[in-house]
């Protein structure tokens, strides 16, 4: 209807004349463009080459990583290291055979290096080998001319002045995989760079990174430069500052050689961790090498797991020192008295089933803190029958067991309080009363970390108050010195209840080592040492085979000092070694020996 | 309202042709970011789908309705266009994004589309031959409001995108001589007053190396010479993909955005380039002979300004890849990276098809 009226003809001429102006344009650009590709491809593809812009990072200094008192744990030093640009060769194959001679490398080595980096373009730079000695140095630079496949390039690389020294916290440097090329957000990355893996490097990576410095050089197609037109020099990372005490964890390993084991030295009051030793452990230094698989492979399968951090992913069944969860238990909730007494006669029948103490002959009457002091398991088997797994498990949750401590290091582990719940959703089967009485001695499935009985033990020294343990002291930044702060309110986590439960729990800790108590092997002449002993039946037998061990079982001791005025706490466990009086406890005596020499 | 015989009448060639296009600009985007840290690509291709959904349901509704509201539609965008200058958060230094949480818009591209209907239904019942100055004042400001709040964010790549809409409407509208001669000298003093008083320092300084490109040797001028560089060296058949130096060194700021056909040129040479121009002029050619199909005045407008955007864009980025056009921050519709480009786009064609597929129907 519309159209009868409606008179479009001057419209359409206009539009005719913009679609014949449209394929003019087209074509004209067709043929400019062809002129550019075809008739001055010459010229262009020339300028290509001898005006290509060549980028070089410039690796900066990584932060150095210092103990408390300033000890230098990680360093940097001067490295060589000679990367392959594959665009500048001509035959590959001839190529890889001159250049694995050169270097004294496989060929298959060389040629399997730089098929990982394939989809990457021909004229990014590969790393092929650091840590060149003078000599190789020396001699690439000799045949420069005729290798010009090959770069040389000098870059800070990082050292671990002591070895293995607080390898599990420092943790180690690897080359950046593609993948994580891809995900890191954080630009700045590139083929070849060497990042924080785990441990504090990875942890504080872009405190410790630093910023690279940047030259782009304008370079003819020999490589030769032609001018320069942006030069930013490196910035050093920033220096951090750990909680760690130098003497406190060099004693800690020192003390857990040839022993697998871990170590944990915390100020209960700032969460400050001295120690945190994990053996066996491994030398960093190790890693820094683009390449290394065969070490890297024996390390992954030794069955000693020297790379694990047993100290935060180490899972133990606590053994007696869970004893100090349910002591706590018992008097919160009203359930035991100071004064309610149960007899230990070294046996006993709970739920139709026999159960026995340690000690055969039998403690006689019982009550909290002789308990304690003894670690006799017939008084806890009667309070953990009268508490219940639900009571259990939610003090135990209340103390910190069975979640993470949130210390700051990467991959900690949460343990496990169990409960029917858990054993009807990861076992489907109901929970046996039976086991109720087990984990009333800190066996059966419940699973803690060194660290986290550590932190236990700080709550009960501090009569309840927790504080998250954390490395991390202090960052020096160009100007500023920024100290730890708690991620958490401070008081998180805190016991909220009785303050009086803890009193009688402490007396017992202080007579388990200074009153004849099981703990008396880190008795310290004139320190008041609170403490506690452990020992746990190895779960896998298989495990123990494998490591040829007679002993059994693991060896458990954690404890704080001093009794009145409590500044540090030393939590110890050694794997096979025996009861937890005879070995964990001596070796937390000498800590606290130290301890107190150097600090009280 | 929907009939099925008019779904028949979809324009397959222009949504096959406008697909293509998409596609080889997500294998550049691909080409020339896959070793940063963003996927880019991936980014692209799932705002690729939303747009081909936008452009389907969008046609639905008949475009005399999108007309009739118009006025409402381009109210809103002035008053998101004013509150972001005045209260925007800078990115990028413009004030021309509004962030979501995973996400950008920039109201200024959408824009376009309120403007062309805007002007199609000013223009829909305009029987006389030659535009009036009345109401080629009144167009006038239709069009100069929103480009001033764009060109004050300030992103002019954007306002500049504007401009062609309204010279189109009022070309097609028809002008006499005499207004084509004050319409030159008030440019002129737009110019001149432009460039003492609002243009910033950097805008100036990209100007000026349009002229002397030597100024700045890592600027724009270098950028154009590096483009060049990049295009010429592809020669017939290209570089093969990825392996562009020019393109995967990083010397082109905005490689997948606004120099996206340096890359193209680079990577796949004389060959890429034919194709791609010639894909191009299909769409564009397609785009004015649905204008010419159009069953009114509406119609005509709608589809024949839709077309003046492609074209003015698409020669305007391609020209300054070769160094014949200055560095605007115009990018390639349909090819460079940019949702909210790549969604005004697709929704412009969505009116095209709309236009066509609504030909035979009197209501």
């Amino acid at each position: 209807m519309a159209r009868i009226y409606e008179d479009l003809t001057p419209l359409y001429r206009r539009i005719r004349v913009i679609q014949r102006l449209i394929i003019a344009l087209v074509i004209l650009m067709c043929v400019f463009i062809w002129k550019m590709q075809i008739l001055d491809y010459n010229r262009y593809w020339q300028k290509a080459e001898n005006n290509r812009l060549r980028e070089i990072k410039l690796t900066p200094q990584r932060g150095l990583i210092v103990d408390r008192n300033g000890v230098i744990l990680a360093k940097n030093r001067a490295s060589f290291k000679v990367s392959f640009i594959r665009e500048n060769v001509t035959d590959m194959n001839l190529s890889l055979e001159r250049v694995a001679r050169l270097l004294s490398m496989k060929k298959e080595e060389l040629a399997a290096r730089l098929a990982k980096y394939n989809s990457l373009p021909d004229f990014v730079p590969i790393v092929i080998k650091d840590e060149l000695s003078v000599e190789e140095v020396a001699r690439i630079e000799s045949h420069q001319m005729e290798f010009p496949e090959l770069r040389l390039a000098m870059e800070p690389q990082r050292d671990y002045p002591f070895g293995p020294f607080a390898s599990h916290v420092l943790g180690y440097l690897q080359e950046i995989s593609l993948a994580e090329l891809r995900h890191r957000k954080n630009q700045g990355h590139e083929v070849g760079d060497m990042i924080g893996k785990t441990g504090i490097e990875f942890q504080y990576e872009e405190e410790l990174a630093g910023r690279k410095g940047l030259v782009v050089e304008v370079v003819d197609s020999l490589g030769r430069k032609v001018k320069e037109l942006v030069q930013r020099p490196p910035t050093r990372g920033n220096k951090v500052y750990l909680s760690l005490d130098y003497d406190l964890q060099a004693k800690a390993e020192e003390l857990l050689k040839g022993r697998e084991g871990a170590i944990v030295v915390l100020d209960p009051r700032s969460g400050d961790i001295l120690a945190l030793a994990s053996f066996p452990n491994y030398d960093p230094n190790k890693f820094i090498h683009r390449f290394s698989p065969q070490e890297w492979v024996s390390f992954v399968q030794d069955p000693r797991h020297p790379l694990e951090n047993r100290a935060i992913r180490g899972l133990y069944a606590p053994g007696s020192i869970f004893k100090l969860v349910m002591a706590l238990a018992g008097l919160d909730s009203g359930l035991v008295s100071p004064w309610t007494t149960f007899f230990c006669s070294g046996t006993t029948i709970i739920y139709g089933h026999p159960f026995s103490c340690w000690y055969e002959p039998g403690h006689g009457a019982v009550n909290l803190v002789s308990a304690i002091q003894h670690s006799c398991n017939i008084y806890f088997y009667n309070l953990g029958k009268l508490l219940g797994i639900e009571r259990i498990a939610a003090y135990a949750r209340q103390f910190g067991l069975g979640k993470l401590t949130g210390i700051d290091l990467p991959g900690e582990k949460t343990g496990l309080v169990p409960d029917p719940e858990w054993k009807r959703r990861s076992r489907g089967a109901p929970w046996y009363p039976g086991e109720t009485i087990s984990v009333s001695i800190g066996q059966g499935p419940i699973l803690v970390t060194p660290l986290q009985v550590a932190v236990l033990t700080g709550m009960i020294a501090l009569r309840g108050k927790r504080v998250t343990p954390h490395l991390f002291l202090q960052v020096e930044r160009r100007k500023e010195l920024v100290k730890y702060s708690p991620a958490q309110p401070a008081g998180e986590g805190s016991w909220s209840g009785k303050q009086t439960i803890f009193d009688r729990v402490i007396t017992g800790m202080w007579k388990s080592v200074n009153a004849g108590g099981t703990g008396q092997g880190a008795r310290l002449e004139g320190y008041d040492i609170c403490g506690k002993t452990g020992s746990t039946q190895v779960v896998s037998q298989d495990t123990a085979d494998k490591l040829k061990r007679k002993i059994k079982t693991h060896s458990w001791f954690t404890g704080f000092a001093s009794r009145d005025n409590p500044r540090v706490v030393v939590t110890v466990i050694v794997e096979f070694g025996g009861m937890g009086g005879q070995t964990a406890a001596p070796i937390a005596r000498q800590l606290f020996e130290l301890y107190r020499r150097k600090y009280d | 309202m929907i009939d099925r015989i008019i779904w028949r009448e979809i324009d397959w060639v222009l949504l096959v042709v406008a697909c293509l296009l998409a596609f080889i600009g997500l294998a550049m985007i691909y080409s020339c970011t896959r070793l940063l840290p963003e996927n880019y690509a991936l980014r692209q291709l799932v705002w690729l789908v939303i747009c081909l959904l936008a452009l389907f349901l969008l046609l639905y509704i008949d475009y005399h309705f999108l007309v009739e509201y118009s006025y409402y539609f381009y109210g809103l965008l002035l008053v998101v266009l004013a509150g972001l200058v005045f209260m925007g958060e800078r990115i990028a230094g413009t004030r021309s994004w509004i962030r979501f949480s995973f996400f950008q818009i920039q109201p200024s591209e959408i824009m376009k589309l309120a403007l062309i209907l805007v002007l199609a239904r000013y223009f829909a019942d305009y029987r006389r031959d030659k535009i009036t100055t009345v109401d080629f004042l009144i167009v006038s400001w239709l069009a100069v409001l929103p480009i001033g709040l764009i060109a004050w964010q300030p992103d002019l790549g954007t306002a500049l995108g504007l401009f062609p809409i309204y010279l189109g409407a009022v070309f097609l509208a028809g002008i006499n001589r005499k207004l084509v001669v004050v319409l030159v000298l008030v440019g002129l003093a737009i110019g001149l007053l432009g460039w003492n008083f609002f243009l910033l320092d950097y805008q100036k300084e990209r100007l000026l190396t349009v002229v002397f490109p030597e100024r700045d040797p890592l600027g724009s001028g270098y950028q154009i010479q590096q483009s060049k560089i990049a295009i010429g060296s592809g020669g017939f058949s290209g570089k093969g993909f990825g392996q562009g130096s020019q393109s995967q060194l990083r010397f082109l700021p905005a490689r997948h955005t606004d120099f996206i056909f340096s890359v193209l040129g680079e990577e796949f040479g004389f060959i890429g380039v034919v194709i791609v121009l010639g894909l191009y002029a299909l769409l564009l050619l397609r785009i004015f002979q649905s204008s010419l199909k159009a069953k009114d005045r509406m119609g005509v407008y709608i589809a024949f300004l839709v077309g003046v955007v492609f074209a003015f864009q698409f020669f305007i980025n391609i020209l300054m890849t070769v160094g014949l056009a200055p560095v605007t921050g115009i990018p390639l519709p349909l090819i460079s990276y940019g949702g909210s480009s790549l969604l005004t786009h697709f929704l412009a064609l969505s009116l095209v098809i709309n236009v066509r597929m609504r030909r035979f129907t009197y209501i």
